[in-house]
């Protein structure tokens, strides 16, 4: 998989991870704090934030694992910056990565329009929810709860790892600085045909 | 070698291992014995063989324990239906001993999963990790040295950070009155930052390879990790309580 990659798309992976590891961490600690007072659900309605670098670097080099590499390497660097949650997030980190992933794997890497994009928040978010529902035993709470809490992951994957992704990879691309990456290539055929 | 040197000089790979061993063992159980005396277990084996900062280690649990009751009290009131004898009802909110028990079980092993996490994060060295991932995982070079750029960048990213904020401040943005504009204005700070990193990256691969940096995979390193009787002693170690304390958890309910 790893041969069709440049050093420097791997490179690129890398320091997106490390920004994004940043603020994956410091959304960890606002949801800590709001969690003690209403619980796991604290999390669903902002958790399309963790989804964010995966949707992020896949639009941009939009190639075979570009999803799950990142968001795999955003977890590995948020332990390697010292974070308490530790080797448990680079499972998590993997999961939701395979999520999006998987969205752009149906669509064969060919297509990167906005609903694609959608879909790849919701994969990871249903991903994510699955190993959730493992790891955190969400098989003691109510049916009607979890159902709650499935339907805001799903809506903020979609929203903040879906279109937000977007936003901010749109805003990257204005800045001329993706120049030789598959994004600006993509952009530039469909002006010419 | 000597002995309160031991968790810090196992070798991180085989340390993960056991750590992701050890979580995707405990979510099985849902009674409170089973992630209770893991967790006693796991503080004693580091009270042994650590030298851990232990006021860090209080401090780094104050989050945990906040999630912990988080838990508690979710699955208290939103149960599943399970049966079991009525302990407690206050209006229309009726509590089973079944579903408390399974409440302490989950808010245990939060508690429980935090400890180990701690162990490890407490006692490995970042980069050597990323190296014995390398080494005894066989992760690609190109990931793993790519990986390393990144985390050296981390700094940089920093000062970058703040000097973005300054010369917004300098011009006055940044001080929105709502929190969503404050939301949204975080693309202000997030796209500069991303387009240095993307001109870093570059830069650095560029570097990397001028230097005959192919990102082949191979068998011989500079520094070696090394990989000996005491990691699988260690791990035998951690095996065993995970057996005993799953074990025990299940004859005690």
């Amino acid at each position: 998989m790893l041969k069709s990659w440049k050093l420097k798309e791997v490179v690129l992976l890398s320091v997106f991870s490390v920004v994004f590891a940043v603020v994956y961490l410091l959304f960890v600690h606002v949801g800590n704090i709001w969690s003690g007072f209403i619980g796991p659900i604290a999390f669903e309605w902002m958790f399309g934030i963790w989804f964010i670098v995966s949707i992020i670097s896949m639009y941009i080099i939009r190639k075979p694992g570009a999803a799950v590499l990142s968001e795999t390497m955003a977890a590995v660097i948020e332990v390697m910056i010292g974070n308490a949650v530790g080797p448990r997030l680079i499972l998590s980190g993997l999961v939701q990565g395979l999520g999006a992933e998987a969205a752009f794997a149906i669509t064969g890497y060919k297509r990167f329009n906005t609903w694609v994009l959608i879909l790849a928040g919701i994969g990871a978010a249903l991903f994510s929810f699955a190993y959730g529902f493992f790891v955190s035993g969400y098989s003691a709470l109510a049916p009607s709860y979890l159902a709650l809490m499935l339907g805001l992951r799903i809506m903020s994957g979609a929203l903040i790892a879906g279109l937000g992704g977007q936003w901010v990879s749109n805003g990257l691309l204005a800045t001329g600085a993706l120049r030789g990456y598959a994004i600006s290539l993509g952009k530039r055929k469909t002006s010419v045909e | 070698m000597e002995f309160r040197e031991q968790l810090h000089d196992m070798n991180p790979a085989i340390k993960f291992l056991v750590v992701v061993v050890s979580m995707l063992t405990l979510a099985w159980f849902f009674n409170p014995w089973t992630p209770a005396l893991f967790f006693v277990g796991i503080v004693s084996i580091q009270l042994v063989l650590s030298r851990v900062n232990w006021k860090l280690w209080l401090l780094m649990m104050i989050p945990f324990s906040i999630t912990a009751f988080g838990y508690l009290w979710t699955t208290v009131l939103f149960a599943a239906e399970t049966g079991g004898m009525v302990i407690w009802t206050w209006k229309s909110i009726v509590v089973t001993n079944e579903q408390l028990s399974r409440a302490l079980s989950l808010s245990f092993r939060v508690i429980a999963f935090s400890s180990i996490s701690l162990l490890f994060a407490l006692t490995t060295q970042p980069v050597k990790f990323v190296m014995s991932l390398m080494q005894q995982f066989r992760l690609s070079p190109k990931l793993a040295y790519g990986m390393l750029v990144g985390y050296q960048f981390l700094p940089v990213v920093k000062d970058e950070f703040i000097q973005i904020r300054h010369a917004h401040r300098l011009r006055g943005v940044g001080d929105e009155k709502w929190w969503w504009q404050r939301i949204f204005g975080m693309k202000r700070i997030l796209i500069p930052l991303l387009a240095a990193a993307v001109r870093k990256a570059e830069r650095a691969a560029f570097a990397m390879e001028a230097r005959g940096f192919t990102g082949a995979p191979r068998s011989e390193f500079y520094k070696p990790i090394p990989l000996g009787i005491n990691d699988w002693i260690l791990s035998a170690l951690f095996l065993l309580l995970l057996f005993a304390s799953c074990i025990v958890g299940v004859l005690w309910t």
